[in-house]
């Protein structure tokens, strides 16, 4: 490691720290044999913990940095097994070892961490699923402590928006209602309590923010005008039960969206997908290139009129790769110029010839000329959620492949309505 | 919902580190202690809570709470002050860093030295909020590479860190340097060495008798922490010396082997100097430390000797002969297979052989009391490399608000 950081040194302190400490460290860590790491003992995952009152449970959770600071529902053996009657799969089983602490994803750690969100038991099939997006290699958990401290936004789809009663219209985006909320919590949980992301320690956000409610999509008005849920974007069917997930580092809504066809409201929204892009665009053409996936929120209203016009999402999606676009010297600026992303301060026609750019970003050497911010048409995700009668929109400022979209399918019981019925309260 | 447990409860930091991989320092302890049953000392028994706060419940609880740490490993035998999380996060607010700051990992058992770990050690001592800029200055110092605290921790020599604090947080904080300062009585002198030996061993997992081998350790391994008497001493006082200014307060630091009393003036130090007692500074080319009692310094300083002149003196007189040196336990056992440094074989030739290698490494310092008869303090040292150094103390912001009247 270099002591500090290497932007605000100078020569003579780089040099120092390099000659001082990288360079000992490396041949230290080449020519030195490693004491054998000893395995850390935790709890067994069916010890009790603790026992005591509930403000004592939730001043203990507290204090040993199993909590985000909110009180937590005590995680008791008898909550646990009414979240495990939600699944068939064994309570040990081993979904995937989590970055960067590598514990196990198990069932049961699952189902605690649930709890102590305050999920209710009924959701537990979308904790999995969750869980199994989180372990997988290609969402990137590893990268979630990062600087920009971007936050996941979990996106459902599917008949079990309605039936675990999530909210999907006026205020989708804002807490109170159990699932949205409480599942947003237990994704953030699940990252603090087995992956280790800790404050102070290894999640280095800059910023952060809280955790995001869950998205649901009002598949009624997809239904309606023919538009395919995030979920078939992503490789599913519609109909199918998913969860879609990807890291945001923030968003803003484009308000009083207007005009009667979408000829007339497009342009807005590609100026405002535009204009919200700026360094991010190193994960379009940079050191992580092709991975930038911004969410556009449609609200209904906007959709219908977007979809009369005879617009399918795929169109929407071509338009705003022709037209939310910014002046290539813009982008240079923003992945070489102000920042230090693209070393060599290269043009993109110069990466263009190395092969390091696509061909649309270099069909000439104006300046001026307009390149896109994405790669591909549908690296724009879209999705249809809100109050129904607003004219209001949001995009998601995307994180790319530090938690790229990732969408696995949640698996229900056979007979998971009738666990349902037999347990109406969970 | 009713409660059996009563009202008395404690919410308890866990003083004890764990390493990068998670795993708990005190495990190697438990271990030992099981595999090899160590003379008087209790089996740690139940399993510990492997966390960062524990709820105590009951009756007499501080006293519990004493037991069940010395049990476990995690005093130096002498009663504790408890942890609590509220004394701990007093403590924390005379620092500039965060709970969760990594001042380093500390050897030899590599566990990470957080400000929050330090703050519940140093209030297990009995430090005043006030001393810890002091304790984590002194951590600091025996986390740098040059200090050596695998060497320090491990070896089977009695070594111990020697802080010397200097500038105005010695009167700020009451650290006796004058009558008695090696002695008990002065609360910030017992505790901030204290804390720096709990943290040694909760941190560092320096266990005595498990991880630190020393044949014998000494009483200075309870504690050893001094002020400099700046205001009796003729001469620039330590931080002065190593660059800092006047009004800078700093600790300095260096390992003593131990503290010799020495009645008299430059001679008799030469002659305790001079012996047996140097042999592990001349093994490995250390600093060595004088502390001069304030009427003989003053003395010198009226007959012209600088701080400067008195090293020298004592480099040059202070010298074991050849016949002796030859007759030597260490120079026929180690020295033969472990060899010496080579200006040692040059002295040899000369005749004499000095203490140190270079009239810089004897550090002179002023404390003590004016007692009829001169008394100074010979500390020999132990351990590669030499080392000496002297650390600026971090102080809050609002310091010059607080309340350090105890």
């Amino acid at each position: 490691m270099v002591p500090g950081h290497v932007d605000v040194q100078s020569l003579a302190e780089l040099e120092n720290n390099l000659t001082t400490v990288t360079v000992p460290q490396v041949i230290s860590a080449l020519t030195e044999s490693r004491e054998t790491q000893k395995a850390v003992v935790e709890p067994s995952p069916t010890e009790v913990v603790f026992e005591g009152t509930l403000d004592e449970v939730d001043r203990f959770f507290y204090e040993n940095l199993w909590s985000d600071g909110l009180p937590i529902v005590p995680p008791t053996r008898e909550r646990i097994e009414q979240f495990l009657r939600f699944t068939d799969r064994k309570p040990d089983e081993v979904i995937g070892s989590v970055q960067p602490d590598s514990r196990a994803a198990t069932i049961w750690n699952i189902a605690v961490n649930g709890v102590m969100a305050g999920c209710r038991p009924k959701y537990m099939p979308i904790l999995i699923a969750l869980v199994e997006a989180m372990v997988d290699p290609g969402y990137g958990v590893e990268h979630s402590g990062n600087t920009p401290g971007a936050e996941t936004q979990i996106i459902i789809n599917g008949p079990i928006i309605k039936t675990l009663g999530f909210n999907y219209e006026q205020g989708a985006l804002r807490d109170g209602f159990q699932a949205n909320t409480s599942i947003g919590r237990f994704w953030r949980l699940y990252l603090r309590n087995v992956a280790g992301f800790l404050l102070h320690q290894n999640d280095k956000g800059t910023f952060g923010n809280t955790w995001r409610v869950v998205l649901a999509e009002n598949e009624d008005v997809l239904a309606a005008i023919g538009w395919a849920p995030v979920c078939a974007d992503m490789g599913l069917k519609p109909g199918d039960n998913a969860i879609t997930v990807s890291r945001f580092t923030g968003g803003n809504v484009i308000v009083s969206v207007f005009g009667s066809t979408a000829e007339e409201s497009l342009p807005y929204l590609a100026d405002a997908v535009a204009k919200h892009t700026g360094w991010e665009l190193m994960f379009t053409v940079g050191p992580m290139g092709g991975s930038y996936r911004p969410l556009l929120i449609l609200s209904p209203i906007i959709a219908k009129t977007i979809a009369s016009s005879g617009y399918s999402k795929a169109d929407v999606q071509k338009y705003l790769f022709e037209h939310a676009r910014v002046p290539a010297r813009m982008f240079e600026k923003y992945i070489s110029g102000w920042t230090n992303l693209v070393p060599g301060r290269r043009s993109l026609y110069d990466m263009a010839a190395l092969g390091k750019a696509p061909r649309i970003f270099a069909q000439s050497r104006d300046p001026d000329r307009l390149v896109p911010i994405v790669l591909r048409p549908q690296d724009f995700m879209i999705a249809v959620s809100g109050d129904p009668w607003r004219t209001n929109c949001y995009f998601l400022v995307h994180n790319g492949m530090l938690g790229y979209p990732t969408t696995k399918a949640v698996q229900l019981p056979p007979d998971f309505a009738a666990r349902l019925r037999q347990s109406p309260f969970s | 919902m009713t409660c059996s447990y009563g009202d008395a409860k404690l919410w308890v930091h866990t003083p004890v580190s764990q390493q990068a991989s998670g795993a708990w320092v005190d495990d190697i302890y438990r271990e030992r202690i099981r595999e090899t049953p160590l003379f008087g000392k209790p089996n740690p028994g139940d399993p510990i809570p492997r966390q960062r706060v524990e709820l105590f419940r009951g009756i007499n609880l501080e006293e519990h709470i004493d037991s069940a740490f010395y049990r476990r490993g995690w005093t130096d035998g002498l009663p504790i002050v408890v942890p609590t999380v509220e004394r701990v996060h007093e403590m924390l607010r005379y620092s500039t860093l965060s709970p969760q700051s990594v001042l380093g990992e500390m050897d030899p058992l590599r566990g990470i030295a957080t400000a929050e770990k330090l703050a519940a050690n140093a209030v297990m001592a009995g430090c005043k909020p006030a001393y810890f800029p002091v304790v984590l200055t002194a951590a600091k110092a025996i986390l740098l590479p040059e200090f050596n605290l695998r060497g320090v921790q491990t070896t089977d020599e009695n070594v111990t860190p020697l802080i010397i604090v200097n500038g105005p947080i010695v009167q700020r904080l009451g650290i006796n340097g004058g009558i008695g300062a090696l002695g008990p009585g002065w609360r910030a002198n017992a505790t901030i060495g204290r804390a720096i030996r709990l943290i040694m061993q909760n941190i560092g997992g320096g266990w005595p008798g498990v991880v630190s081998l020393a044949g014998i350790a000494q009483p200075a391994r309870y504690t050893l922490c001094i002020a400099e008497l700046e205001e009796k001493s003729p001469w620039p006082p330590l931080h002065v010396d190593a660059g800092l200014t006047a009004e800078t307060s700093a600790i300095t630091i260096l390992r003593a082997e131990s503290s010799i009393n020495v009645t008299g003036d430059l001679s008799d130090i030469v002659s305790v100097m001079g012996s047996a007692t140097s042999a592990f500074s001349i093994l490995h080319g250390g600093k060595v430390c004088v502390l001069l009692g304030p009427a003989t310094a003053l003395k010198l300083s009226k007959d012209g000797f600088t701080k400067q002149d008195v090293a020298k003196y004592l480099f040059d007189h202070a010298r074991i002969p050849i016949e002796q040196w030859e007759t030597l336990w260490i120079k026929k056992n180690i020295g033969a297979s472990y060899g010496f440094p080579s200006w040692v074989g040059d002295a040899e030739v000369k005749g004499s052989i000095p203490v140190v290698q270079r009239w810089q490494d004897i550090i002179i310092f002023v404390a003590g009391g004016d007692a009829p008869i001169a008394q100074h303090v010979y500390f020999p040292t132990w351990g590669f490399p030499p080392c000496h150094v002297t650390v600026p103390i971090d102080l809050p912001r609002d310091w010059d608000l607080q309340d350090t009247n105890f």
